[in-house]
């Protein structure tokens, strides 16, 4: 098993424990040991605590990267938002006068950023650590037949100089995760849109959000996968809001990509938390009902 | 209106744009502040900006603009036009120069700081981080659901360590607050 320490960020521990456990359910399954970080903060956020100071955004962040440093373990998240914050202080900390100014705040504390941990999206430790193949043969239940429209959202490919994970303008990562579940991955025109989350206007997302979501509905996608709980929340009670106050019909349930993992490796439905969702994920009831038929399930 | 930047000697004008420089060193102290410097307005940026496709009234060229004629005061008002922008980072992208007109955006949002004015939405979040160390704070309501998944209880966050970086060193530059004087150790 290869050791990696977990930072789960804010959002996803308090407000989706769903995400959490299907995290700590299908990484041990494909080799990882979740190695979790005691005392760890908020990453803190790349938009708010960053706008305020961002000196001391990059102190908190690397007192957040020491905690790894300690365990002599590379850094994963589950959180696109956390994965920006990290990844940037790494990259913004290879300068020496920086780096300084940092540690002085962080010898306050008696801590020294020495910039030892790598930080990785959970995404790109499964593509590189794992492999698409080893995803596949972790399936149970193949998603066969389930038309997946995908999200990548804005903080996993960018800035791709910083982050080095795929090419931003014709990404292919989460496509091929998705497909490793035996499903269709599909791509709506605007993929490349952003959640319009971090946006302080009521108006300009729910536009922006308008747009991504037609071309959605013309792929005929099941579902909207993604891998970002602030994205997620956008596209759950957010597209129901998007829907009455343009009074169109979009209704395609958003999923984070390790709950559909989880469901492909066998977690029962009910398991999962859907039912905590506005828009509930229920294509999958059909794919159960047929794997219970054959005798397929193994959680 | 055609506006020319000339040195601040020159007589007054209504055509011409006296460049404030104290406003340029005070962006420049900032984190990355000082590479608005560095753009040549070739307007790259804008094309795939989902603030600018949405609002007319956003454009990162011209934020950038305002910045090298430091009249960046305009943009330091209540409800800034700053706060449309979507931080999706495509504009860092597409930069030639390699400006990163989202961190100069955010730095003048560290300006707006110094001198107290967020948007409320804003303000709350940055509390709640101040105040627990999340952005998305415990309750017993979320351990329960969490025990649900088999997940054990959040652990409060070591606030003695957090609260000890917030506090500003003297020697960061920009307006901290008076509070700084009294700094830990820097």
């Amino acid at each position: 098993m290869k050791r990696y320490a977990f930072f789960p960020g804010c959002l996803i521990p308090a407000r989706h424990p769903a995400m959490e456990f299907a995290i700590r359910y299908t990484l041990p399954r494909l080799g990882i040991e979740v190695v979790d970080l005691e005392g760890a903060s908020c990453c803190p956020d790349p938009i708010y605590f960053k706008s305020k100071d961002k000196l001391a955004w990059l102190a908190v962040a690397a007192r957040n990267l020491t905690l790894a440093e300690d365990l002599g373990l590379d850094v994963f998240t589950s959180c696109s938002g956390c994965t920006a914050t990290l990844a940037e202080t790494y990259h913004l900390l290879q300068d020496a006068t920086l780096r300084e100014k940092v540690n002085q705040r962080l010898r306050r504390i008696g801590r020294e950023y020495r910039g030892t941990s790598r930080v990785r999206h959970i995404a790109t430790l499964v593509r590189d650590e794992v492999g698409y193949e080893a995803v596949r043969q972790s399936v149970v239940r193949p998603l066969a037949g389930l038309r997946v429209a995908v999200h990548y959202g804005c903080h996993l490919l960018k800035p791709s100089r910083v982050m080095q994970v795929d090419d931003p303008n014709d990404p292919s990562v989460l496509e091929n995760l998705v497909a490793a579940l035996g499903a269709t991955p599909v791509r709506h025109r605007h993929w490349y849109l952003c959640c319009g989350k971090a946006c302080q206007s009521e108006e300009l997302p729910a536009r922006m959000m308008r747009d991504l979501l037609r071309t959605v509905n013309e792929e005929r996608a099941d579902l909207l996968c993604m891998i970002c709980p602030t994205c997620f929340g956008q596209f759950d009670f957010g597209q129901l809001k998007v829907a009455r106050q343009f009074g169109e019909d979009f209704h395609t349930a958003p999923i984070y990509y390790f709950l559909l993992l989880a469901f492909a490796q066998g977690v029962p439905y009910e398991k999962l938390g859907f039912e905590r969702q506005r828009l509930k994920p229920e294509c999958l009831l059909r794919l159960e009902s047929q794997a219970a038929g054959s005798g397929a399930v193994g959680a | 209106m055609r506006v020319v930047a000339v040195s601040e000697t020159t007589a007054d004008n209504e055509q011409v744009v006296r460049i404030n420089f104290d406003f340029r060193r005070e962006l420049a102290a900032k984190v990355e502040g000082h590479l608005a410097g560095y753009c040549y307005q070739c307007g790259a940026c804008v094309g795939d900006c989902p603030a600018a496709t949405y609002n007319r009234d956003f454009n990162p060229r011209e934020i950038m603009l305002k910045i090298l004629y430091g009249l960046g005061e305009e943009l330091l008002v209540k409800d800034s036009l700053l706060w449309q922008c979507t931080n999706c980072y495509n504009c860092h992208e597409r930069c030639p120069q390699e400006v990163k007109p989202v961190e100069v955006i955010i730095s003048l949002k560290n300006m707006l700081a110094d001198r107290g004015i967020y948007p409320e939405a804003v303000q709350k979040i940055i509390q709640t981080f101040e105040e627990t160390g999340r952005t998305a704070p415990l309750n017993p309501a979320v351990d329960r659901q969490r025990e649900r998944f088999g997940l054990p209880p959040l652990r409060p966050v070591p606030m003695d360590e957090i609260r000890a970086l917030l506090e500003p060193a003297p020697a960061d530059g920009g307006t901290a607050p008076p509070a700084a004087e009294r700094g830990g150790p820097a």
